[in-house]
Protein backbone atom coordinates (compact mmCIF):
# COMPACT_ATOMS: atom_id res chain seq x y z
CA UNK A 1 0.00 0.00 0.00
CA UNK A 2 3.04 2.24 0.51
CA UNK A 3 4.13 2.41 -2.70
CA UNK A 4 1.56 4.30 -3.69
CA UNK A 5 2.95 7.14 -2.27
CA UNK A 6 6.36 7.82 -4.68
CA UNK A 7 3.93 6.11 -7.50
CA UNK A 8 1.45 9.01 -6.91
CA UNK A 9 4.24 11.47 -6.84
CA UNK A 10 5.49 10.80 -10.20
CA UNK A 11 1.95 10.44 -12.03
CA UNK A 12 0.96 13.99 -10.30
CA UNK A 13 4.97 15.18 -11.68
CA UNK A 14 3.88 13.71 -15.34
CA UNK A 15 0.57 15.61 -15.01
CA UNK A 16 2.01 18.64 -14.76
CA UNK A 17 4.43 17.93 -17.53
CA UNK A 18 1.70 17.21 -20.00
CA UNK A 19 -0.29 20.25 -18.63
CA UNK A 20 2.84 22.32 -18.95
CA UNK A 21 4.12 21.42 -21.86
CA UNK A 22 1.27 19.59 -24.11
CA UNK A 23 -1.90 19.68 -25.62
CA UNK A 24 -3.09 16.58 -24.30
CA UNK A 25 -4.74 19.03 -20.75
CA UNK A 26 -7.48 15.88 -20.51
CA UNK A 27 -4.62 13.28 -20.00
CA UNK A 28 -3.33 15.49 -17.86
CA UNK A 29 -6.22 16.42 -15.49
CA UNK A 30 -6.30 12.39 -15.15
CA UNK A 31 -3.09 11.85 -13.89
CA UNK A 32 -3.34 14.77 -11.54
CA UNK A 33 -6.39 13.22 -9.98
CA UNK A 34 -5.20 9.41 -10.11
CA UNK A 35 -2.02 10.93 -8.43
CA UNK A 36 -3.35 12.90 -5.79
CA UNK A 37 -5.73 9.73 -4.89
CA UNK A 38 -2.53 7.63 -4.28
CA UNK A 39 -0.75 9.82 -2.57
CA UNK A 40 -4.18 10.58 -0.56
CA UNK A 41 -4.41 6.79 0.30
CA UNK A 42 -1.05 6.53 0.71
CA UNK A 43 -1.25 9.04 3.56
CA UNK A 44 -4.44 7.92 5.39
CA UNK A 45 -2.76 4.30 5.13
CA UNK A 46 -0.12 5.57 6.96
CA UNK A 47 -1.60 7.54 9.57
CA UNK A 48 -3.84 4.40 10.31
CA UNK A 49 -0.52 2.21 10.81
CA UNK A 50 -0.07 1.47 14.54
CA UNK A 51 3.08 3.16 15.82
CA UNK A 52 6.02 1.45 17.49
CA UNK A 53 6.21 1.23 21.00
CA UNK A 54 9.66 2.40 20.82
CA UNK A 55 10.84 5.87 21.11
CA UNK A 56 12.24 7.66 17.64
CA UNK A 57 14.01 10.12 19.49
CA UNK A 58 16.88 7.71 20.71
CA UNK A 59 17.55 7.25 24.48
CA UNK A 60 15.93 4.57 26.49
CA UNK B 1 9.56 25.82 -26.11
CA UNK B 2 6.28 25.71 -24.18
CA UNK B 3 3.28 25.49 -25.95
CA UNK B 4 1.68 28.66 -23.82
CA UNK B 5 2.95 30.33 -20.63
CA UNK B 6 1.22 28.93 -17.50
CA UNK B 7 2.60 30.40 -14.58
CA UNK B 8 -0.16 29.22 -12.61
CA UNK B 9 0.06 25.23 -12.96
CA UNK B 10 4.11 26.02 -12.89
CA UNK B 11 3.66 27.40 -9.36
CA UNK B 12 1.17 24.53 -8.14
CA UNK B 13 4.07 22.39 -9.17
CA UNK B 14 6.85 24.37 -7.46
CA UNK B 15 4.81 23.90 -3.92
CA UNK B 16 4.17 20.22 -4.57
CA UNK B 17 7.81 19.69 -5.20
CA UNK B 18 8.86 22.05 -2.43
CA UNK B 19 6.42 20.01 0.18
CA UNK B 20 8.19 16.76 -0.93
CA UNK B 21 11.31 18.28 -0.65
CA UNK B 22 10.89 19.45 3.01
CA UNK B 23 9.16 15.91 3.95
CA UNK B 24 11.99 14.25 1.79
CA UNK B 25 14.72 16.02 3.72
CA UNK B 26 12.96 15.12 7.52
CA UNK B 27 12.85 11.72 6.45
CA UNK B 28 16.77 11.96 5.13
CA UNK B 29 18.03 13.19 8.65
CA UNK B 30 16.26 10.33 10.04
CA UNK B 31 17.94 8.00 7.92
CA UNK B 32 21.53 5.99 9.74
CA UNK B 33 24.43 5.12 7.59
CA UNK B 34 27.31 3.58 8.60
CA UNK B 35 30.13 6.04 7.18
CA UNK B 36 28.71 9.20 6.69
CA UNK B 37 31.24 11.46 4.74
CA UNK B 38 31.69 9.95 0.97
CA UNK B 39 35.03 8.64 0.11
CA UNK B 40 37.73 10.82 -1.74
CA UNK B 41 37.36 10.40 -5.51
CA UNK B 42 33.55 8.48 -4.80
CA UNK B 43 30.42 9.68 -6.12
CA UNK B 44 29.25 13.18 -5.43
CA UNK B 45 25.54 11.82 -4.37
CA UNK B 46 26.94 10.49 -0.74
CA UNK B 47 25.77 7.34 1.31
CA UNK B 48 22.93 8.96 3.29
CA UNK B 49 21.12 10.52 -0.18
CA UNK B 50 21.65 7.28 -1.41
CA UNK B 51 20.31 4.96 1.45
CA UNK B 52 17.69 7.38 1.75
CA UNK B 53 16.81 7.14 -1.73
CA UNK B 54 16.65 3.04 -1.53
CA UNK B 55 14.47 3.83 1.39
CA UNK B 56 11.66 5.96 -0.45
CA UNK B 57 11.33 3.07 -3.31
CA UNK B 58 11.74 0.46 -0.80
CA UNK B 59 7.77 -0.48 -1.08
CA UNK B 60 8.05 0.03 -4.90
CA UNK B 61 10.61 -2.62 -4.89
CA UNK B 62 8.58 -4.87 -2.38
CA UNK B 63 5.35 -4.90 -4.44
CA UNK B 64 7.62 -5.39 -7.50
CA UNK B 65 9.27 -8.33 -5.89
CA UNK B 66 5.18 -9.45 -4.07
CA UNK B 67 3.82 -9.34 -7.91
CA UNK B 68 6.73 -11.73 -9.35
CA UNK B 69 8.00 -9.07 -11.89
CA UNK B 70 10.93 -10.16 -14.06
CA UNK B 71 13.77 -7.99 -13.20
CA UNK B 72 14.08 -7.84 -17.55
CA UNK B 73 11.07 -6.45 -17.59
CA UNK B 74 11.95 -3.19 -15.52
CA UNK B 75 15.39 -3.17 -17.68
CA UNK B 76 13.77 -2.84 -21.33
CA UNK B 77 10.86 -0.68 -19.31
CA UNK B 78 14.07 2.11 -18.34
CA UNK B 79 14.23 1.74 -22.17
CA UNK B 80 10.69 2.64 -22.97
CA UNK B 81 10.99 5.37 -20.49
CA UNK B 82 14.27 6.91 -22.12
CA UNK B 83 12.98 6.80 -25.07
CA UNK B 84 9.26 8.83 -23.88
CA UNK B 85 12.00 11.46 -22.26
CA UNK B 86 14.64 12.17 -25.25
CA UNK B 87 10.60 12.44 -27.51
CA UNK B 88 9.44 15.18 -24.21
CA UNK B 89 12.70 16.22 -24.72
CA UNK B 90 12.65 16.43 -28.75
CA UNK B 91 8.89 18.20 -28.23
CA UNK B 92 9.82 21.34 -25.55
CA UNK B 93 8.53 19.30 -23.09
CA UNK B 94 11.11 19.30 -20.57
CA UNK B 95 9.69 19.43 -17.17
CA UNK B 96 8.11 16.42 -18.30
CA UNK B 97 11.21 15.03 -19.78
CA UNK B 98 13.14 16.03 -16.49
CA UNK B 99 10.47 13.76 -14.38
CA UNK B 100 10.54 10.82 -17.40
CA UNK B 101 14.73 10.66 -16.97
CA UNK B 102 14.05 9.97 -12.93
CA UNK B 103 11.80 7.60 -13.52
CA UNK B 104 14.19 5.88 -15.86
CA UNK B 105 16.59 6.13 -13.45
CA UNK B 106 14.53 4.81 -10.52
CA UNK B 107 14.13 1.69 -12.69
CA UNK B 108 17.98 1.41 -13.43
CA UNK B 109 17.97 1.24 -9.05
CA UNK B 110 14.82 -0.81 -9.21
CA UNK B 111 16.07 -4.20 -11.54
CA UNK B 112 19.13 -4.71 -9.83
CA UNK B 113 17.30 -4.43 -6.60
CA UNK B 114 14.50 -7.18 -7.60
CA UNK B 115 17.10 -8.74 -9.26
CA UNK B 116 18.96 -9.56 -6.19
CA UNK B 117 15.91 -10.12 -4.24
CA UNK B 118 14.26 -12.32 -6.09
CA UNK B 119 17.72 -14.89 -7.30
CA UNK B 120 17.33 -13.62 -10.82
CA UNK B 121 20.67 -11.90 -10.76
CA UNK B 122 23.01 -13.57 -13.48
CA UNK B 123 25.84 -12.73 -15.64
CA UNK B 124 23.34 -12.54 -18.57
CA UNK B 125 20.96 -9.69 -17.03
CA UNK B 126 23.85 -7.90 -16.04
CA UNK B 127 25.10 -7.51 -19.83
CA UNK B 128 21.76 -6.89 -21.35
CA UNK B 129 21.45 -4.08 -18.27
CA UNK B 130 24.62 -2.72 -19.08
CA UNK B 131 23.75 -2.53 -22.80
CA UNK B 132 20.06 -1.36 -22.49
CA UNK B 133 21.68 1.29 -19.91
CA UNK B 134 23.95 2.69 -22.82
CA UNK B 135 21.20 2.62 -25.84
CA UNK B 136 18.93 4.15 -23.21
CA UNK B 137 21.37 7.21 -22.22
CA UNK B 138 21.65 7.94 -26.04
CA UNK B 139 17.86 8.02 -26.15
CA UNK B 140 17.61 10.60 -24.01
CA UNK B 141 20.62 12.62 -25.51
CA UNK B 142 19.40 12.23 -28.56
CA UNK B 143 16.50 14.17 -27.59
CA UNK B 144 18.25 16.61 -25.74
CA UNK B 145 20.42 17.06 -28.69
CA UNK B 146 16.87 17.60 -30.97
CA UNK B 147 15.73 20.48 -28.57
CA UNK B 148 19.43 22.17 -28.52
CA UNK B 149 19.34 21.78 -32.92
CA UNK B 150 19.73 25.67 -33.26
CA UNK B 151 21.71 26.52 -30.12
CA UNK B 152 25.32 26.20 -28.57
CA UNK B 153 24.57 23.99 -26.31
CA UNK B 154 24.24 21.06 -28.71
CA UNK B 155 27.88 20.93 -28.91
CA UNK B 156 27.47 20.78 -25.09
CA UNK B 157 24.90 17.71 -25.45
CA UNK B 158 27.49 16.02 -27.60
CA UNK B 159 30.50 16.55 -24.86
CA UNK B 160 27.76 15.27 -22.24
CA UNK B 161 26.43 11.95 -23.90
CA UNK B 162 30.69 10.81 -25.06
CA UNK B 163 31.69 11.78 -21.68
CA UNK B 164 28.61 9.56 -20.14
CA UNK B 165 29.63 6.48 -22.69
CA UNK B 166 33.18 6.96 -22.15
CA UNK B 167 32.47 6.81 -17.80
CA UNK B 168 30.98 3.27 -18.30
CA UNK B 169 33.42 2.40 -21.36
CA UNK B 170 36.34 2.80 -18.69
CA UNK B 171 35.25 0.81 -16.12
CA UNK B 172 34.21 -2.14 -18.39
CA UNK B 173 37.56 -1.80 -19.82
CA UNK B 174 39.49 -1.46 -16.32
CA UNK B 175 37.15 -4.62 -15.49
CA UNK B 176 37.85 -6.51 -18.71
CA UNK B 177 42.10 -6.34 -17.49
CA UNK B 178 41.46 -7.47 -13.92
CA UNK B 179 41.01 -4.28 -12.27
CA UNK B 180 37.76 -3.13 -9.95
CA UNK B 181 36.34 0.13 -10.58
CA UNK B 182 34.20 1.96 -8.10
CA UNK B 183 35.67 5.55 -8.26
CA UNK B 184 34.05 8.40 -9.55
CA UNK B 185 32.45 11.69 -9.19
CA UNK B 186 29.81 11.31 -11.29
CA UNK B 187 28.19 7.35 -12.05
CA UNK B 188 24.49 6.86 -13.61
CA UNK B 189 22.57 8.14 -10.21
CA UNK B 190 24.40 11.25 -10.67
CA UNK B 191 23.82 11.92 -14.33
CA UNK B 192 20.24 10.90 -13.59
CA UNK B 193 19.57 13.38 -10.88
CA UNK B 194 21.80 16.50 -12.91
CA UNK B 195 20.04 16.02 -15.98
CA UNK B 196 16.37 15.23 -14.30
CA UNK B 197 16.75 17.82 -12.09
CA UNK B 198 17.88 20.75 -14.29
CA UNK B 199 15.06 19.70 -16.74
CA UNK B 200 12.35 19.70 -14.34
CA UNK B 201 13.79 22.92 -13.13
CA UNK B 202 14.20 24.62 -16.12
CA UNK B 203 10.42 23.54 -16.83
CA UNK B 204 8.98 25.49 -13.93
CA UNK B 205 11.75 28.38 -14.60
CA UNK B 206 10.51 28.78 -18.36
CA UNK B 207 6.80 29.14 -17.10
CA UNK B 208 7.38 31.61 -13.89
CA UNK B 209 9.93 33.90 -16.17
CA UNK B 210 7.60 33.52 -19.43
CA UNK B 211 4.94 35.30 -17.29
CA UNK B 212 7.77 37.84 -15.94
CA UNK B 213 9.74 38.14 -19.63
CA UNK B 214 7.26 37.28 -22.29
CA UNK B 215 9.76 34.99 -23.57
CA UNK B 216 10.51 31.06 -22.35
CA UNK B 217 14.12 30.40 -21.45
CA UNK B 218 15.87 26.88 -20.77
CA UNK B 219 18.63 28.69 -19.72
CA UNK B 220 18.82 25.90 -16.36
CA UNK B 221 18.59 23.33 -18.61
CA UNK B 222 21.47 24.52 -20.79
CA UNK B 223 23.46 25.01 -17.50
CA UNK B 224 22.72 21.60 -16.49
CA UNK B 225 23.86 19.85 -19.67
CA UNK B 226 26.97 22.12 -19.50
CA UNK B 227 27.58 20.91 -15.59
CA UNK B 228 27.12 17.09 -17.05
CA UNK B 229 29.60 17.79 -20.10
CA UNK B 230 31.96 18.59 -17.52
CA UNK B 231 31.87 16.38 -14.34
CA UNK B 232 31.27 13.49 -17.17
CA UNK B 233 34.53 14.09 -18.79
CA UNK B 234 36.23 14.70 -15.68
CA UNK B 235 34.88 11.74 -14.49
CA UNK B 236 36.08 9.87 -17.32
CA UNK B 237 39.82 11.19 -17.03
CA UNK B 238 39.55 10.03 -13.14
CA UNK B 239 38.82 6.78 -13.69
CA UNK B 240 41.57 6.49 -16.64
CA UNK B 241 44.02 7.95 -14.71
CA UNK B 242 43.11 5.60 -11.79
CA UNK B 243 43.07 2.52 -14.23
CA UNK B 244 46.64 3.58 -15.61
CA UNK B 245 48.03 3.94 -11.70
CA UNK B 246 46.44 0.60 -10.78
CA UNK B 247 48.03 -1.53 -13.45
CA UNK B 248 51.47 0.42 -13.50
CA UNK B 249 51.48 -0.79 -9.81
CA UNK B 250 50.89 -3.77 -10.68
CA UNK B 251 53.60 -4.24 -13.09
CA UNK B 252 52.87 -4.31 -16.85
CA UNK B 253 52.94 -7.54 -18.76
Amino acid sequence: MSALGPLGFLLVMLGFGLRLDTDWQGTAWVLLAAGAAAVAIAAAHRLGAPRAFVSTEGGE
Amino acid sequence: MPAACRPGTAVAAAVVIGVAVVLGWRSMQRVVVAVEAGTPGGPLLGPRVRAWYKQAIGPVEDALVAWGVHPDALTWAQLGVSVLAGAAFAAGAVFLAGWLVIAAGTLDVLDGGVARRTGAASRHGALVDSLVDRYAEFATFLGLGAFFRRSWVLAAVAVACFGSLMVSYTRARAEGLGLTMQEGSVQRPERYVILGFGAWLSGLVAHLACALRGTPTHAVLAAAVVLLALLSTWTAVQRARHAVRKLDGNGRP
